[in-house]
């Protein structure tokens, strides 16, 4: 009994959790209608045939005349078993999809976490020490500008600024390109900079008011009083308290970005990763790959959800996970 | 400055408030919500069942405004706003000139709330009196009154014509669409609809996330277990695959989208008021309140809610803006209401003609950067100046 | 990216390439966001304003041939669902798979056939036999393309229920499968029931070249989903030397690349033009997935791409740029207001005034088309009064239509008056009260009007419309956007009665019976949809304007003899006569308004200034392998 069983219980209620939203999904896009259907009885109609037969064969082609219940259980089988179907929008496996697009989505990802979760907190607590000098109205500001600006509109404004007028980053999106090429790092400059400054911003805010709180703690001025050096002080007196409603941020922060912001940015600047591939699925209605992706996203947040809870609770003594 | 119990806190003075009147009498807050709302609730009749259906609302006295059901839902969160926001400022005047004291400190943060002050009103009041801007396809593309723009572009020019260039007017000051409508009084009525996405949203968000954090952090047990579990599911939802599905499903009204903001974006306030009132219940002096045998209302009441009032209004600041941002990325994505004139929609059908006519993008950008902004100042100075102890020097 | 929920881009223009039936576009995607693929395909001869269809004496240059080189580049709007040639039914992939794999003929301007992997030819216009090339290869170890390739193509998928190809009807006349005939290693016969000298502008005939072992194992089975799904349909990796450029690699999420095919069968072809001998000229092609309009213009300008379409409003612009040129190539598409007559239309009262030819014309008379042209379209649009574009063959000259919306019949005294006297018609007690229409309980006439969401082309049409109807018919519009597909479904199309027998006739959800059948929402008018006024084979068009067509979503009855003209046209037995029974048809359709017929935009596509090939004609592209970068 202790952090291990915390984490077994947690895991296992994670598993459950995606369950029951892909369930959710699934009934959702059982609802909707199926475009293809309709499309393919439009057509039958404009050529003189059936619709009602071309309805039928379409559904049938699709697996769509089979009883609810079978095509859930079907589903959910497929899920674990990782047959999560054919893509009809891309016609290619949905895991293929997703694996492909995930591919473009951490070449930008990937050094905007870093990005993020190094420079947040720092900015935040040196604003924290420096508190109201023209410091922090500075990284203040910043912060705020980051957080303030809707990540398409600065994205298009950027792109049209260094994309058409300087004509230094290319406008369409190479995805041909090795990873690690400067071709790579220059068209996507752009994306992770407009990602860094939205995420920066809650993140620093949050470091920076939490800090404030412990700055002037009891605690701190103690330490200060027993002669530990600043750098100790700040490390373990006020950035490990202030790390516990910082990791619910910035867990939070990632995720919202993550499968928020990330699919605008995909779309300003042609990135064909998850975020754009979700969308176009959502739009063609194509329910494998909706289904895929939600479950792919589902398992991010629960992760996410997870490591904030466990942070959390190693973070804050106080919180003890026996008594949960 | 005494710090103890002198030191005016801001929670005391509401809740405290509010709180001792909550015995027999209403207070007059409430006495105010109830008849405002009557009054409210008394239009809303008048408009279903007497006035005719194609006729605008206030035909009767000459005024050609027609409510739709979505003002009454923003008029009520107008007042409830009015009555336990404003009002308690103003029955405390000690307390308003403290926190005023406090909060001009922070400039930035003063500019702001005028600025939020003037989209309000603008907001609130332009809609009722301006009327709203037709399409006129002959003047599309006329620039703002500083700028001009290639005569190839426009068809009409508004202003003056010289050297192949045309220029703005004041007829049009932030100049015109591509359907020739007029930037500045779709701005306006974008005020109107930013306001109603963020109140009515914010008014959801609040109600059920702190609802849900401050039960579940003191009940504690099967309740906590059951709430958070559920706050868990949710948060785990991919929100924006969530949105794109039903909006695409359903059509992305206004309503749609103002509840569906507000229903699925509490599990972040719920969680933070939670773990901020369990930090509270576990402090000394909750346990013994505990032990004394104060019941549960008035535990969460007058100890829990207070204490987590910061993390409240830290939230909202956070969440309003975020739902401003929310419109106008669906909006962007084609998924929002196209049929009113947000900001978001105005930058989405403008951002084809960035390169030839920025402002269709830059003004209403601009001005969703500058509110979102603002709230962001407004929130960082409610902080500080509700959380003295984050500044307080010398015990 | 919006709008770029255009695969209806694709929609729009599919019918250039395929099936005239296939005759719905999504309006405006067509002018504005049908950018999928930007023009790629289309082509032409030299400028020929004053004939956008017809020949022209090819320059045959001074003999030399251009020299390969450079990469074509050019944009989607949207990702492409599949590139098996069997299964795809869109345009924009439909560009993309015939880079690779020539269909079996096409057109030259001047509405000529354009043989590519067969001539087809008949005396009698009833038995067509099909000739084919006999240097054709697939990819190993497929073999020769020979007459069986496409017989077995025609008999054992076309001609069958399993596979459920979207092409399948076109082998059939009236429900019975058409007699396909191997005559020869190189030759088979197709046999109609019925002469039809319009049989290839139909386009049914049309085929790509599968090999048969790779059809076969689905055939035993009557697999459809692993025929659908089978990898080397979708990587297209059979085609040997059959097109042009042969298919790199397809990233789904981003585009494809190809690159030059040497031993195009083509280059031997001896009745093409010479600067087929060498082609293609470019060393490869990039097609890349951009959903941004302001990106793919950016990329047209900065020189990444070397073709995109051209909104109007920015016409001008890139004609002046010194990197790019406008290509203004007219489409067939035209834009239409159309009305509902069923019971569920006229939301206003009671009634239902779109029923009264009177009524229909007033409301053309209240909409200035030339300022429409201008005003949305920047004047790039033809202004449309029947249903053929004027730059047709077929079009009957201005003098003899009704040009309502223009000159003297357009205004609000030309409206009112019509207006009034179509009321006087009606049972109900409609007037005019002061400048607005009123009911019979004295409220002002109010109408829905439903457009596509998200697209600004279309907005402001629709809200031109508004406005003028507001300005001169006094009649109020409330302007609703709608997604496509939900519009079609819920009501544009009708919900298929239980008893269909019962009614006079039932064809399916476009036509599911008389007015009283409907769809599930009501609604009154709609520029959703923009229709296709083919100007290949206008016969067609019968399809838009009997009562008891397959298609009549908004239920019109022809108020003259539309059923007799168009059996007579049919029977035309010379072009002279044909022409002459269209004029009739175009000239009733003119008065009779079935719908409100606007304006035909064309397509405005901007293309590197050094690239040497399109044509400001109906048919640009048809010579594409030969365009090429001039040094």
């Amino acid at each position: 009994m202790g952090l291990e069983w915390y984490i077994t219980r947690r895991v296992a209620w994670a598993v459950i959790v995606t369950f029951i939203i892909v369930t959710l999904t699934w009934a959702l896009l059982t609802a909707a209608p199926n475009p293809q259907v309709s499309q393919a009885a439009t057509q039958a109609a404009l050529q003189g045939g059936d619709p009602a037969e071309a309805r039928e064969r379409a559904r049938e082609l699709r697996g769509l005349d089979a009883p609810l219940h079978e095509r859930y259980i079907d589903y959910v089988t497929g899920v674990y078993t990782l047959e999560w179907g054919w893509s009809e929008s891309r016609n290619q496996p949905v895991t293929e999809a997703l694996l492909e697009s995930l591919y473009y989505t951490a070449q930008y990802s990937v050094p905007w976490t870093i990005l993020t979760i190094l420079l947040g907190p720092l900015v935040g607590i040196y604003s924290a020490a420096n508190q109201y000098s023209w410091k922090d109205h500075v990284a203040t500001g910043f912060a705020f500008f980051g957080y303030a600006i809707p990540n398409f509109f600065f994205g298009i404004i950027l792109l049209l600024v260094f994309g058409v007028y300087l004509d230094v980053v290319p406008i369409v999106y190479n995805t041909d390109v090795a990873v690690f090429s400067l071709e790579n790092a220059i068209q996507l400059v752009l994306p992770v900079f407009v990602l860094v400054t939205g995420s920066i911003g809650g993140t620093m805010r949050v470091s920076r008011n939490e800090s404030a709180e412990y700055i002037n703690a009891d605690f701190v001025k103690t330490a200060t009083a027993k002669g530990v050096s600043p750098l100790r002080i700040y490390a373990r007196h006020i950035l490990r308290p202030t790390m516990v409603p910082l990791s619910t941020t910035i867990v939070a922060q990632l995720l919202y970005l993550f499968v928020g912001s990330s699919l605008l940015v995909e779309v300003v600047f042609g990135i064909p990763g998850l975020g754009q591939t979700t969308f176009q699925a959502v739009i063609a209605q194509d329910t494998s790959l909706v289904l895929g992706s939600t479950l792919f996203f589902t398992f991010i947040a629960t992760v996410g959800n997870l490591l904030q809870d466990v942070v959390y609770t190693v973070l804050d003594p106080r919180i003890s996970f026996d008594e949960r | 400055m005494a710090t103890d119990k002198s030191n005016p806190n801001f929670d005391q003075v509401d809740w405290d408030d509010i709180a001792s009147n909550s015995g027999r009498e209403l207070s007059t807050n409430a006495i105010g919500t109830l008849i405002s709302t009557g009054v409210l609730v008394a239009i809303l009749l008048y408009d279903y069942f007497i006035v005719p259906a194609n006729s605008a609302t206030f035909e009767a006295v000459g005024w050609g405004y027609d409510v739709i059901p979505l003002d009454y839902m923003f008029a009520f969160t107008l007042i409830l706003f009015g009555f336990y926001a404003v009002l308690p400022l103003y029955q405390n005047p000690r307390m308003t000139r403290y926190y005023w004291k406090e909060f001009r400190k922070n400039r930035p943060a003063v500019v702001s709330l005028i600025w939020l002050i003037a989209i309000f009103l603008l907001g609130v009041l332009g809609p009722l009196f301006i009327s709203p801007t037709e399409s006129e396809l002959f003047r599309k593309y006329q620039p703002p009154i500083w700028m001009t723009i290639d005569q190839n572009y426009v068809i009409e020019c508004v202003g003056t014509l010289a050297g192949g260039a045309c220029a703005g007017t004041w007829q049009h000051p932030l100049g015109t669409t591509q359907g020739g409508k007029d930037i500045l009084t779709m701005i306006i009525y974008g005020m109107q609809i930013s306001m109603k996405v963020g109140f009515i949203s914010t008014l959801i968000a609040v109600v059920i996330g702190t609802a849900f954090g401050t039960v579940s952090a003191y009940a504690g047990g099967m309740v906590d277990e059951v709430l958070m579990r559920y706050v868990d599911i949710q948060q785990s939802i991919p929100t924006l695959i969530l949105y794109l599905l039903i909006i695409y499903i359903f059509g992305g009204g206004l309503w749609l989208l103002i509840l569906l903001l507000g229903i699925f974006s509490w599990e972040g306030m719920a969680r933070y008021v939670r773990s901020k009132a369990l930090s509270v219940t576990e402090e000394e002096y909750m346990k013994a309140t505990k032990i004394s045998g104060a019941s549960s209302y008035r535990i969460i009441r007058h100890h829990v809610i207070p204490n987590s009032a910061s993390s409240i209004i830290t939230d909202i600041t956070l969440l309003i803006p975020a739902f401003l941002l929310a419109e106008a990325q669906l909006s962007f994505l084609g998924l929002g209401d196209s049929s009113v004139p947000s900001w978001g929609q105005l930058i989405s059908a403008g951002r084809s003609d960035l390169s030839f006519a920025p402002w269709i993008v830059l003004a209403p950008g601009l001005v969703l950067f500058l509110t979102i902004l603002a709230f962001n100042f407004l929130g960082d100075a409610l902080l500080d100046a509700l959380n003295p102890e984050a500044e307080t020097e010398s015990e | 990216m919006p709008h770029d929920i255009d695969r209806r881009g694709d929609e729009a223009h599919q019918m250039k390439r395929r099936r005239w039936l296939q005759a719905l576009g999504v309006a405006g995607a067509a002018g504005l966001a049908g950018c999928s693929g930007g023009g790629d395909q289309e082509t032409t001869a030299e400028t020929t304003e004053d004939d956008p269809m017809g020949g022209s004496e090819t320059t045959e240059g001074d003999g030399e041939l251009p020299s390969v080189s450079g990469t074509y580049n050019s944009l989607a709007s949207a990702t492409y669902e599949t590139l098996n040639p069997i299964y795809n039914d869109t345009y924009g992939a439909g560009v993309a798979i015939e880079y690779t794999l020539d269909p079996n003929y096409s057109f030259r301007p001047g509405t000529e056939q354009l043989p590519l992997t067969m001539e087809l030819s008949s005396d009698d216009n009833e038995v067509w036999v099909a000739s084919l090339r006999e240097n054709m290869e697939f990819s190993d170890p497929y073999g020769e393309v020979t007459a069986e390739t496409f017989t077995y193509q025609i008999q054992e998928v076309q001609q069958t229920e399993w596979a459920n190809t979207p092409d399948s009807t076109n082998w059939y006349r009236n429900d019975e499968p058409l007699n396909v005939e191997q005559t020869g290693t190189y030759e088979f016969q197709i046999e109609l029931p019925s002469p039809d000298p319009l049989y290839l502008e139909t386009y049914d005939p049309s085929l790509y070249p599968i090999p048969i072992d790779l059809m076969k194992p689905y055939v035993d089975e009557e697999d459809a989903k692993g025929f659908q799904e089978d990898e080397d349909l979708l990587e297209l990796t059979f085609t040997g030397n059959l097109g042009a450029f042969s298919l790199d690699e397809w990233n789904r999420g981003s585009g494809i690349t190809f690159s030059r095919n040497d031993d195009y069968y083509l280059q031997e072809a001896d009745d093409l033009p010479e600067a087929f001998s060498n082609a293609p000229y470019f060393e490869g092609i990039e097609i890349s997935v951009v959903g941004e309009e302001a990106s793919r213009l950016a990329a047209l300008e900065t020189g990444e791409a070397d073709t995109a379409a051209v909104p109007p409003n920015r016409v001008s612009e890139f004609q002046d740029l010194e990197s790019t040129y406008v290509s203004v190539q007219p489409q067939s598409y035209n834009e239409v207001c159309t009305y509902n007559m069923r019971d569920n239309g006229w939301s206003a009262g009671p009634g239902n005034l779109f029923r009264e030819k009177k009524f229909r014309q007033g409301l053309a008379s209240a909409i200035n088309k030339e300022r429409l042209v201008k005003g949305v379209y920047r004047g790039y649009a033809d202004v449309e009064y029947t249903w053929q574009p004027p730059w047709s063959k077929w079009f009957p000259g201005e003098d003899e239509l009704m040009t309502f919306g223009t000159g003297d019949l357009y205004g609000p005294k030309e409206t009112r008056s019509r207006i009034e006297s179509a009321i006087e018609n009606v049972e109900y007690d409609y007037s005019y009260d002061g400048d607005r229409l009123v009911t019979p309980e004295g409220d002002q006439v109010s109408l829905s009007l439903y457009h596509v969401a998200g697209q600004n082309t279309e907005k402001n049409f629709a809200q031109y419309i508004a406005q003028e109807l507001d300005k001169n018919a006094g009649i109020n519009v409330e302007l609703n956007a709608i997604d496509a597909t939900k519009f079609a479904n819920d009501y544009w199309q009708q919900q298929v009665p239980d008893n269909p027998d019962q009614y006079e006739w039932s064809n399916g959800r476009n036509n599911a019976g008389p007015r009283e059948v409907t769809s599930k929402n009501a609604w009154d008018m709609s520029v959703v949809y923009g229709l296709n006024a083919y100007p290949l084979n206008p016969l067609t068009a019968d399809v838009f304007f009997l009562k008891d067509s397959v298609y009549n979503p908004y239920g019109y009855y022809p108020s003259w003899n539309a059923k007799e003209l168009f059996q007579e046209a049919k029977n035309a037995e010379s072009e002279e006569a044909l022409k002459e029974a269209l004029a009739e048809i175009f000239v009733k359709i003119s008065e009779d308004q079935p719908m409100g017929m606007l304006a035909f935009p064309s397509d405005t596509i901007g293309y590197n200034s050094s690239l040497q090939g399109p044509i400001e004609n109906y048919f640009s592209g048809w010579d594409f392998p030969t365009w090429h970068f001039e040094e």
